[in-house]
């Protein structure tokens, strides 16, 4: 429309100027056919600004859909992005000819906002039968909020809302704000899923993990869950090959002092910091073909509290993994295989010293180890549509995580499980889990969940 | 403990090493499926399309969810949240965005 609006008083200037013409030239021009040099200069004089008043409107209809365009993007682009200084330039230019057209929207986007905002996160209900207790039903949600302010700035946090007793629980995992710094290399700080351990990195969500319960090992205080702090990650290809690391500093864990059962094992759970001293950490993985990742983790930290005998210790935490996803043509489908091992070392310490808390002195090094593998089949290649959202799973866990000799004794399971995939992300579980601890009885268990993710 | 530890590492590198050698997917096959949905992006990282560095890096650890379950902008977010989570590159991220955004 602006454009017609520009060409109607173009044509009908021209149209003007070809019916002012013959007058002009009758009354200072000879009558013998020919133009003055001066009609001449006057005719050329109007070309050339009808020929500049027509560049323009060219111009102008050029940025036009551009400006559509960055319309209809307004929440997929930034701010930054769309005041570089070429749509400035293309703004500015456009100005200049045509100061009444209103500037184009690259310039005024930001009033509108570009913060994306995305609700995910997963949910779970579940039956447990262990022998021993009583069987119940459970059911949690988690959701993940997640907040892109710039394609460089990302926050985002989990809840974890469960039922206990006749309440409700609601706990904040993990609240962090990251900064991406360049195509490498990504800051971050808050609270968040400790880097050094894998599995609650990748693999917790419950639409993920691919048997109802966890590993033992991983959550039974030898490595972290969440570490509050700062960290910075990334990626960066090696050839063929590719490298991802992440390294941080937190609050680190608490050493456990007080109780003849625990004494010498870590709290990863107390996340304000009993000493100055910081824990750092780290995962580096390596992934020599596509469908394979070795890692290694560690965190090493002073755990005591500060001012006292064990203010000196020290902690160190290791863990190697490995994850394997491979297509089978052989086999009709595909197999995971995942596993995790993990060993903490805390330094010769002497626990209750005096005897006032009633098991000491006892000095030893405390040692803990555990982990798990797990290898999973899905006929991912045949006709039939049922068999091919069927997943079977063997896991192997163990923990041994007695250093007093007075806590609890080493357990080993085996655990077989069977899925059926509704959709890509949600599931039907049923496993059972074949749990001896050692001098204890069986904690044998049957479970069944449903886990969805979205 | 020390059993324990090389009786985990054996049942490891046995898993793999059977099933890397015996059950790969022949390399004839895989490029006539790279063939038949080459329709949806050309983009090249490291010789791999945006198609491939999205089957290869989710599916490390989940099961990959149909482009079209989400639109372009959540996209955006979910894949800036996995770039963090999986430590993809910046050069990734963008190819796996253009491809789920260009199949739609």
């Amino acid at each position: 429309m602006k454009i017609r609006r520009y060409y109607l008083p173009a044509i009908i200037q021209a149209a003007l100027l070809t019916i002012a013409s013959p007058p002009a030239r009758a009354q200072e021009t000879a009558t013998d056919g020919y133009v003055t040099r001066k009609e001449y200069e006057e005719l050329k004089a109007q070309l050339l600004a009808m020929k500049k008043e027509l560049d323009a409107l060219k111009q102008e209809r050029a940025v036009a859909p551009k400006r559509e365009n960055s319309e209809r993007q307004a929440l997929s682009t930034t701010t930054s992005k769309q005041a570089k200084p070429e749509g400035r330039a293309v703004a500015d230019a456009h100005k200049q000819v045509v100061p009444e057209v209103p500037l184009p929207l690259v310039q005024s986007e930001g009033l509108f906002g570009t913060t994306k905002f995305l609700l995910a996160g997963w949910a779970d209900g579940m039956f447990e039968a262990r022998n021993g207790q009583v069987s119940t039903f459970s059911a949690s949600f988690d959701p993940i909020f997640l907040w892109e302010l710039t394609p460089k700035i990302l926050f985002d946090s989990r809840l974890e809302i469960d039922l206990s007793g006749s309440g409700t629980n609601v706990n904040l995992v993990n609240a962090q704000i990251s900064y991406l710094l360049n195509d490498y290399i990504a800051l971050g700080a808050g609270e968040f899923f400790s880097p050094s351990n894998v599995f609650v990195e990748r693999f917790e969500p419950q639409w993920i993990n691919k048997l109802p319960d966890r590993p033992l090992a991983i959550y039974h205080g030898i490595l972290p869950n969440i570490s509050v702090g700062a960290q910075a990650r990334g990626g960066f290809p090696v050839g063929s090959t590719r490298v991802d690391y992440a390294f941080y500093v937190s609050n680190g864990p608490v050493l456990n002092t007080f109780d003849a059962r625990r004494a010498g094992t870590l709290d990863f759970n107390s996340y304000t910091d009993n000493n100055d001293n910081k824990a750092v950490g780290g995962r580096v993985g390596f992934l020599p073909i596509s469908g394979v990742e070795v890692g290694y983790g560690f965190e090493t930290s002073k755990p005591g509290f500060q001012g006292t005998t064990f203010s000196r210790v020290q902690a160190l935490v290791q863990s190697v993994d490995l994850e394997v996803t491979r297509d089978s043509y052989l086999l009709k489908g595909r197999i995971n295989l995942l596993a995790q091992y993990a060993w903490s070392h805390v330094d010769h310490a002497v626990y209750d010293p005096d005897g006032s808390l009633g098991f000491g002195p006892l000095a030893f090094t405390s040692m803990q180890d555990g982990g798990y593998a797990e290898l999973a089949y899905r006929p991912t290649k045949l006709n039939n549509d049922f068999l091919r959202n069927l997943e079977m799973i063997l896991r192997w866990d163990h923990l041994s995580r007695d250093p007093s000799g007075l806590g609890d004794p080493e357990e080993t399971r085996w655990t077989l499980g069977l899925n059926y995939w509704l959709s890509p992300s949600m599931v039907l579980k049923a496993a059972y889990e074949w749990d001896q601890p050692n001098s204890e009885p069986n904690r044998n268990a049957l479970l069944i969940q449903t886990a969805i993710g979205f | 403990m020390i059993a324990t530890r090389r009786i985990f590492s054996v049942l490891v590198l046995l898993l793999v090493s059977t099933s890397w050698s015996l059950f790969g997917e022949p390399k004839t096959s895989r490029k006539a499926d790279d063939k038949s949905s080459s329709g949806v992006s050309n983009d090249s990282y490291r010789g791999l399309s945006g198609e491939e560095l999205w089957s290869n890096n989710c599916m490390r650890c989940h099961n990959i969810r149909p482009p079209t379950m989400y639109n372009d902008v959540q996209w955006d977010v979910i894949v800036h949240h996995m770039r963090l989570r999986a430590n993809i590159t910046g050069q990734e991220q963008r190819a796996i965005v253009e491809f789920l955004k260009s199949t739609k």
